[in-house]
């Protein structure tokens, strides 16, 4: 591997990573609440990507109910992937009442919540395929406004491409997270967000609305899904309703990889497993999936509460 | 009666098949432990199956055995898918909850990814053009249904003994298990294999039956839609598979009418029956007979 292949792989894994490492922070921050995992978060990641396609481009296809819609106001592109984010944390906040808190109430088991929340996938999946098929949609390269496709510069000869689009994600993904961090960590909001996922009953005695709480969290986990899935489409296109099945199974490859529950440890895991990815040689490149799911398998065997997490000490 | 056959005679078929794969979800289950593996051993057993069916290296088995080959292809899918498992289930049992479940759909996923891509598989178109073993769809039922009776057979005398007492210990309280005597790593490990192996037999089965085996066999939907069977039929009960898969892989046939949005109502029976039926039909069955049961004592009766 020449300097130059590795400096492009790492630039791709960096940029890819970070979108992982948001998307993993919705999983994330709803498991450190609730210590389910809520599979629909893929579907959101989905949804969040075709509503932002919506309001950016508005260009509907050939299939579907809404067949050769085209919607006569388009936004500019950060105006429609904030309001598609928002719709997002909606939905997520929608799924959360529907789906979770029923099920919570009665004192459900935790694998009927995975149940549950397979169902809301299943539903929003395929009401997205009902509603405009399942071609692929790819945004234009304008709607980032008038820059350069790509960055080259050259090392030692060789020549290293770097898509615009990757530069934008990366800063997005990375301010992001360090405005989240903040709200986490420095804010009141942020204080009480940790003493709910610590202890509900005693968050609750000490006057924090624990559902309102939980609310948030999934509104939350709901923009940042959206938000995941906008930035993938952005770089890669929607390649219809399916497409984030994968990124939701990559993204739970990614939390346990960081330790389930753990926010640090997310992000980490989100680099990684970007990285990982980059670096899998083109000749094997149709195994890249794999590679994410052995090494799932792989911490799950030697360290289960993953690279950041803590152990959990089983209770009698 | 023939037209009937031909209008639902697969169906029917079908729902002994899906039938099977819950059971293979359950076993693990009835120890307590979440396991979604069994859509990867079913594509090793359609794999083993479809190729001994077709390539050119075992045309002289096909020749010399005729339809016997048949048999034979079930008891290699079952004794490798025996073996995978153990092999999977020992590092993986020892590991609880959604922990496990995780580790087996990653086990899914690297099957999937391994089979797109190896050229024994056929890569992502699959292996088509699998030999048949009866002449129609309906045939299948002479295999589909006696595996299935006798699945149900030996899961009940299995439920009985020392074995399935011992599932249900670990299933109420593994710790509680353990001082008792039970050895929960084995009695998990022996339920993982039970599970798997009828996976891979099913598969081997499957794949004739279904003419054609790809990678699409064995996917993260499939696991869902086999761990849905189970819940909605009633975990704790032999029947639950039978009946969550007699209502949901019959459920998109009623609905063939609402065409594409028929999906959408499935999920939306996913998500209804985890919230008002957490038993499942079978559980909410019983506390139905149980509450007439109980309006039957007579006030002052003894109980």
């Amino acid at each position: 591997m020449t300097t130059a292949q590795f400096l492009q792989n790492l630039l791709n894994g960096i940029s890819i990573g970070s979108v992982y490492a948001i998307f993993a922070l919705g999983y994330t921050l709803v498991f450190s609440i609730l210590g389910i995992i809520n599979f629909a978060h893929g579907a959101v990641f989905t949804l969040g990507a075709y509503l932002t396609y919506a309001m950016a481009v508005g260009q509907f296809g050939i299939n579907g109910l809404l067949s050769g819609l085209s919607i006569p106001v388009q936004l500019p592109f950060p105006v429609a992937l904030l309001l598609g984010c928002i719709l997002s944390g909606l939905v997520s906040v929608l799924i959360e009442r529907l789906a979770f808190r029923p099920l919570r109430n009665r004192g459900g088991d935790a694998l009927l919540a995975l149940v549950s929340s397979l169902g809301v996938a299943l539903v929003t999946v395929n009401a997205i395929q009902y509603f405009v098929g399942s071609e692929i949609y790819s945004f234009p390269p304008e709607i980032y406004g008038d820059i350069k496709p790509a960055i080259t510069f050259s090392i030692s000869e060789s020549v290293v491409v770097i898509r615009t689009v990757q530069v934008i994600i990366f800063g997005v993904c990375m301010a992001v997270l360090v405005s989240l961090g903040f709200l986490i960590a420095r804010t009141r909001f942020g204080k009480a967000l940790r003493a709910v996922a610590e202890n509900p009953a005693t968050a609750s005695l000490l006057g924090i609305s624990v559902n309102r709480f939980i609310l948030y969290t999934f509104f939350l986990s709901g923009f940042l899904g959206g938000l995941a899935g906008s930035l993938v489409g952005t770089s890669f296109g929607v390649a219809g309703p399916y497409f984030g099945v994968t990124y939701g199974l990559q993204g739970i490859a990614v939390i346990v990889l960081g330790g389930l529950g753990s926010i640090p440890g997310s992000v980490l895991g989100g680099i990684i497993i970007g990285l990982i990815e980059a670096f899998v040689p083109p000749d094997y490149s149709a195994y890249k999936e794999a590679v994410s799911f052995a090494l799932l398998f792989l911490i799950l065997m030697v360290r289960p509460q993953g690279l950041l997490g803590q152990s959990q000490i089983q209770k009698v | 009666m023939a037209e009937f056959l031909n209008n639902y005679g697969f169906l029917i078929v079908t729902v002994v098949q899906q039938a099977l794969l819950g059971m293979s979800l359950y076993y693990p289950l009835s120890a307590g432990q979440l396991s979604l593996a069994s859509p990867g051993f079913y594509a090793l057993g359609g794999y083993i199956a479809a190729i001994i069916g077709t390539a050119e290296l075992f045309a002289p088995w096909r020749d010399l055995l005729g339809k016997a080959v048949f048999p034979l292809e079930w008891i290699i899918a079952g004794v490798a898918s025996a073996l995978l498992s153990l092999v999977i289930g020992l590092p993986a049992l020892r590991l609880r909850g959604i922990y496990l479940a995780l580790a087996t759909i990653a086990f899914v996923q690297i099957v999937r990814v391994i089979s797109l891509n190896l050229s024994i598989t056929g890569g992502a178109i699959g292996i088509f053009g699998i030999p048949q073993l009866f002449e129609s769809r309906w045939g299948y039922i002479w295999i589909f249904g006696p595996l299935l009776a006798a699945t149900l057979l030996f899961t009940w005398r299995l439920e009985q003994g020392r074995i399935g007492r011992a599932f249900r210990a670990i299933r109420e309280d593994e710790l509680a298990a353990e001082a008792m005597g039970i050895n929960p790593t084995r009695y998990k490990v022996q339920a993982f294999i039970i599970g798997g192996t009828l996976a891979g037999v099913v598969g081997a089965m499957s794949a004739p039956f279904l003419n054609t085996w790809n990678a699409r066999q064995g996917t993260f939907d499939a696991s869902i839609a086999y761990l849905a069977y189970v819940l909605i039929g009633g975990t704790r009960s032999l029947w639950g598979a039978l009946l969550g898969a007699a209502l949901l892989a019959t459920l998109p046939e009623i609905l063939r009418p609402l065409n594409d949005s028929r999906l959408i109502i499935n999920g939306m029976v996913l998500v209804i029956v985890s919230i008002y039926l957490p038993q499942g039909i079978v559980g909410a069955l019983a506390r139905l007979r149980g509450a007439g049961k109980k309006k039957g004592v007579p006030a002052g009766g003894k109980t």
